[in-house]
């Protein structure tokens, strides 16, 4: 990936006035994309009047009133609750059952393993509300809507696709010389694959595993429809502070909430940065 | 690997994806073609006012002997697809006498298409495909330049530099899309700091949320913010794969800057290029989040949050089905390509 250091860098050779553009260019960008969020963080600790001022303030007395009304009186830590039940539970399921296909995938080479992989492309290529009217009737009519299984099970499903291919293409760069020593040894397929193959896969299981914590966490459409009031994860639950533009303190409460769901998200990119470019990268510069 | 086994490996994905994947695809298209209601009666009651009394009708809901409401399904065929295309309201649009302005001037060519695309896109379904397609059209080429001039950009820069754009970057783009597009919606509130310092820098009190024009610009630009990272981080992946022979060989035989941009960079990026927006032209079509968080479907709407509102605000399962499967229509024909794709690439791969 790295190119060696003795070959001529582009920058060495800039002139000072693309340079200078370059360093203007960035800075933009760089406060396009973290703006946002750094304002959004900061007036959630001001009372309204002060987080919507004419003119805007830098320095504004600090409450932390917003965040006590959502957490404690919204009671927004049963949807924190909720969320982490939520997307643990997809997280393990979706892994495991997702590793056992994927290492399957990458080891036949029968036809039925490619007409897998391709339908499993048209299914991830499917808009997420395409199915939601199935689900919604289904689970209303069988009485189990409302349930952490449920959306777990739904979530899982719908992220499969996605978890497949990604983890086939990692364990597609582990040799089959690696398995077929260990059977010589004396293992079964199944032991081969859980002693030799998946203690090196795991720079594939956390970048996969960090993509499907993402479609979980981050899921308005699906939860919003499937779940109801204390049920509710914290990124649906989101939807009743959404159009409150006419009251200051419901707003603000919102406001506190969207600093919430974000703060993890930010430790994770922290942590994960590697994995997630690694990821991102994945399907595209291998082809 | 013996069949086999294979089988035994993928068989719990594979009953995941048929279970909660084909079998509600089906589901779908089944529901698409009924409608189905409660059952009522109408109930006389005699209401007492104090200027008299007047007999009132009101539906009941009739029970059965369970004490359930009853449920009628009718079948419907494709009246549900001619609702959710709005066909009566096409046909009257189609033949609606455009030759004479309100005004009683005469109308040109121009003019009588525009009226007639505006009558046809105030059907929700023809609304929503056009903002659809008018986001994807305007957010593709501004992602693919900006993600490929931050790309060449932090190429560039200093190493220590390098970890802060990425991370900075990142941000946008694994953020919740609810949360992201809020707090860009809060930066254009009519107090909020931005609609504040551009009419102190003269332009002007603008009311963002209130006009369809700047509500589409603020979608369009949240849907610019959420993508161009992913198309830096894969074209800044790529750029590290420019073998540095062909660069230097270009830069020996005398090219410029430019030059080696147009004839040694893109041409290794160009695969690169093809699976971002491939992958945009998806993301695109089904973008949901920025409309619900923004329009609410006022002014511009998708196909995505249509049907979302179909069932969320009608409960009408039947018709948000119908809704969802000329979506799939799309999807099919987006699809093509990237199947094609495939299906060479994993044909060598298991031939």
């Amino acid at each position: 990936m790295s190119q060696p250091s003795d070959t001529p860098n582009l920058a060495d050779r800039m002139p000072l006035w693309l340079m200078l553009l370059t360093g203007i260019g960035l800075a933009l960008w760089v406060l396009a994309a973290a703006f946002p969020f750094f304002w959004m963080t900061l007036i959630s600790f001001r009372l309204p009047v002060d987080a919507f001022s004419v003119p805007p303030k830098l320095i504004a007395p600090f409450t932390t009133e917003h965040y006590w009304q959502l957490w404690v009186g919204d009671r927004f830590w049963l949807k924190f609750l909720n969320s982490t039940i939520i997307t643990v539970g997809v997280l393990v399921i979706s892994l495991t059952i997702g590793c056992l296909a994927a290492y399957a995938l990458a080891r036949y080479g029968g036809a039925l393993g490619f007409w897998l992989l391709l339908v499993a492309l048209i299914f991830r290529a499917l808009p997420h509300v395409t199915l939601l009217p199935s689900y919604k009737f289904a689970f209303f009519e069988l009485g189990l809507w409302n349930r952490y299984e449920t959306l777990i099970v739904i979530l899982v499903a719908i992220n499969q696709p996605f978890t497949i291919w990604m983890l086939r293409s990692f364990f597609m760069n582990i040799p089959k010389e690696l398995d077929e020593a260990a059977q010589v040894d004396g293992c079964s397929r199944i032991q081969a694959f859980v002693k030799v193959i998946l203690p090196v896969m795991w720079p594939g299981i956390i970048t996969t595993g960090l993509f499907s914590f993402l479609l979980a966490y981050n899921d308005f459409l699906i939860s919003s429809q499937m779940m109801n009031a204390d049920k509710m994860t914290m990124t649906s639950a989101l939807s009743a502070y959404m159009n409150a533009d006419d009251d200051a303190f419901k707003l603000m409460q919102g406001v506190a909430g969207a600093v919430s769901i974000t703060a993890p998200l930010v430790v994770l990119v922290l942590f994960f940065q590697k994995q997630l470019v690694s990821g991102l990268t994945q399907g595209a510069v291998k082809g | 690997m013996p069949f086999r086994t294979f089988l035994g490996f993928v068989l719990p994905s594979v009953v995941a994806m048929l279970m909660l994947i084909a079998l509600p695809l089906a589901g779908v298209v089944y529901l698409s073609l009924w409608n189905s209601y409660t059952k009522t009666s109408f109930v006389e009651t005699t209401v007492r006012t104090p200027v008299g009394t007047r007999v009132e009708r009101r539906p009941v809901a009739e029970l059965d002997a369970a004490g359930n409401p009853v449920i009628v399904r009718e079948w419907y065929g494709s009246r549900n697809f001619e609702t959710v295309l709005g066909a009566s309201n096409l046909a009257e649009a189609w033949e609606r006498d455009r030759s004479v302005s309100a005004t009683g001037q005469p109308t040109s060519a121009w003019q009588r298409f525009t009226a007639l695309f505006r009558d046809v896109t105030n059907v929700k379904f023809w609304g929503a495909l056009e903002f659809t397609l008018l986001y994807t059209a305007v957010t593709t080429p501004i992602i693919l330049a900006l993600g490929f001039l931050i790309a060449m950009g932090v190429n560039s820069v200093v190493r220590e530099l390098k970890g802060v754009l990425i991370f900075a970057s990142l941000l946008p783009f694994i953020v919740t899309p609810v949360v992201g597009s809020l707090s860009i919606k809060w930066l254009f509130l009519d107090n909020a700091i931005i609609t504040v310092w551009l009419e102190q820098l003269g332009f002007g009190k603008i009311y963002f949320m209130q006009n369809a024009f700047t509500t589409r610009l603020l979608i369009i630009l949240v849907g610019i913010w959420k993508a161009t990272p992913f198309v830096f981080i894969v074209l800044y992946a790529g750029l590290q794969t420019v073998p540095s022979e062909t660069r230097e060989a270009a830069i020996i035989d005398g090219a410029n800057r430019w030059q080696t941009i147009r004839h040694v960079i893109i041409p290794h990026l160009m695969p690169l290029f093809v699976f971002v927006t491939l992958i945009h032209l998806m993301d695109a079509y089904r973008v949901f989040e920025p409309i619900l968080v923004f329009s609410g479907g006022q002014g511009a709407d998708s196909l995505q949050h249509l049907t979302y509102k179909i069932l969320s605000d009608e409960q009408n399962f039947h018709k948000a089905s119908a809704a969802a499967l000329l979506m799939v229509l799309g999807i099919v024909v987006l699809l093509v390509p990237l199947i094609i794709k495939t299906y060479k690439d994993q044909r060598r791969a298991f031939a």
